[in-house]
């Protein structure tokens, strides 16, 4: 394989040459690698930094209360969630624009600005609990949260500021991949693959059967493995990666890919849970959890856990407020591609500065109220994400905008039921967590 | 302005050499022409469709009014 300088004519202007780097190799099979792997990038991070730390708590919690039991609840919503992000693929690669963009365009300012106003309301609350379980793991590791805390906050700050896209993904991609250690753990932990694949596989009722507080778990996995943030990061950042047509299959792997890495950490961190209980543990948190680990599995587990806790926030938190950034940026007509230096988008980088500190510092507030900020996150989530999916499904029926990359019937009707159970469920939550009486013995759950 | 058919051209003739191909990452590659949809304007919508928007309108509304309430009234 040879790097070499390519110079073309542009189209159209004869004269004028168009200098093109690009990479000169030998055979098929090498094209296609090297074009995924100079591809692969959003899919992936939208994927795994879905697997935040209020999902880490969530599957935890699975695991903790119900073993393995609830396993192929998380199976089930990896074609939902290829399906979901795929439109966003085609949307982002057809248009070359983000997903706020799309909608105050083609459905008017008014609902431009609502979407705009709820997803960055869900995204600051958000931001706001994945800085709480930075501290819960950083206080479970000795670190002080006084010192941690900015410190994690100015890295994420940094990370962005390079004014370089490519730089930006490499170091992301390979905090995602950090997440394969979820693996290990469940290898070293896990009960015998026999009853993970049968959990896995076939539906069963937990003992007890199913009570409100089982079904709030499941709309919880539900709303922790499908988020609105989602739609609108990995369309900007496919605007921003300025992904071709030609790209299509290779954007859809990437998906692909993301969403079988996630759902299978997510199976881990729900075995890790199940290990948990079976020594007899009982979850408060997923800090706590590591340290019942640690006490049978040695402290390098429990350190690793805590680790893995703040990789998914740190993920969580720049992929979330990338999207609110991203998404101001383009309602606004400002400049906002992480390929501009400070000076040429101020207000895009000021607007993920301010989220991240925001969210840093009210964490810091002493006797703040987190708890309510996390009931308020697991509810809001639940109520726009079907709202969400319906404009994405409006938006991938719109011919004159996608031509033959439109929704096919097939599409729509897969699509039309997902957003009917998402309705479902987020109807029962918002019900659930608002009015508890209605359901006698539901108690505050996990994390969205 | 140059597009990846531009490229795909030049693979093309690579290809005809049967020993070479050209991969060129999308940030490096000549920006590609989209739809332009600033010019598509509003998306033309029939009555139900309108109405149905409307409906899920008054929805959000209501929801995110009542989990307002619901945490304002958990935090006094």
């Amino acid at each position: 394989m040879t790097n070499k300088t390519l110079i073309m004519p542009a189209a159209g202007v004869e004269e004028e040459l168009m200098p093109v780097r690009g990479r000169v190799v030998k055979s098929k099979w090498t094209r296609d690698l090297l074009t995924f792997l100079m591809v692969v990038g959003p899919g992936l991070i939208v994927m795994v930094a879905d697997n935040d730390a209020g999902a880490v708590s969530t599957y935890s919690q699975a695991g903790a209360q119900y073993g393995t039991h609830l396993l192929w609840i998380v199976l089930l919503l990896l074609p939902v969630c290829y399906f979901i992000q795929e439109m966003v693929v085609r949307l982002g690669i057809a248009t070359g624009k983000g997903h706020a963009a799309m909608i105050y365009q083609r459905f008017g300012k008014w609902w431009g600005l609502f979407s705009l106003v709820d997803l960055q309301l869900v995204n600051f609350l958000t931001l706001v609990t994945e800085f709480a379980a930075i501290n819960l793991a950083l206080s479970k590791m000795g670190v002080d949260p006084r010192y941690g805390v900015p410190l994690a906050a100015a890295a994420l700050i940094l990370l962005v500021l390079t004014g370089s896209y490519r730089r930006w993904e490499r170091i992301v991609v390979f905090l995602c991949l950090l997440d394969f250690a979820w693996f290990w753990i469940a290898f070293r932990l896990g009960p015998p693959l026999g009853q993970i694949v049968k959990h896995a596989v076939l539906p069963s009722k937990p003992a007890g059967g199913i009570t409100p507080d089982l079904m709030f778990l499941v709309i919880a996995i539900v709303g922790t493995t499908i988020a609105p943030w989602q739609l609108f990061f990995q369309q900007s950042c496919i605007a921003d990666k300025r992904l071709r047509f030609a790209d299509l299959k290779w954007a859809r792997l990437d998906t692909f890919l993301g969403a079988c890495v996630t759902v299978t950490a997510a199976v881990c961190m729900m075995i890790a849970g199940a290990a948990s209980q079976a020594h007899g543990f009982r979850f408060t948190d997923p800090a706590q959890m590591a340290a019942d680990i640690g006490t049978f599995a040695g402290p390098v587990m429990r350190n690793l856990i805590l680790l893995l806790m703040i990789n998914a926030a740190v993920l969580g938190t720049t992929a979330i407020s990338l999207s609110s950034a991203w998404a101001y940026g383009e309602v606004r007509g400002w400049p906002h591609s992480l390929q501009l230096p400070w000076r040429e988008a101020r207000g895009f980088y000021s607007l993920y500065l301010i989220c991240v500190a925001a969210a840093a510092g009210i964490v810091l507030i002493p006797r703040a109220p987190l708890q309510l900020i996390i009931l308020g996150v697991q509810v809001l989530a639940g109520v726009i994400l079907p709202s969400a999916i319906i404009f994405l499904q409006l938006l991938l029926n719109d011919k004159e905008l996608l031509g033959e990359h439109a929704n096919k019937p097939w599409n729509n009707w897969v699509n039309w039921t997902i957003i009917i159970v998402l309705f479902i469920l987020s109807l029962i939550l918002a019900a659930q967590v608002t009015a508890p009486n209605l359901f006698p013995s539901a108690v505050g759950g996990p994390t969205t | 302005m140059g597009t990846i058919a531009t490229l795909i051209d030049l693979e093309t003739r690579m290809e005809t050499r049967k020993d070479h191909f050209v991969v060129v990452h999308p940030l490096d590659d000549v920006p590609e022409t989209k739809v332009d949809t600033e010019a598509l304007g509003p998306m033309p919508m029939t009555r139900t469709v309108r109405f149905s928007l409307m409906s899920l309108r008054a929805y959000l509304i209501l929801m995110v009014l009542l989990v307002v309430y619901h945490v304002v009234m958990l935090a006094r």
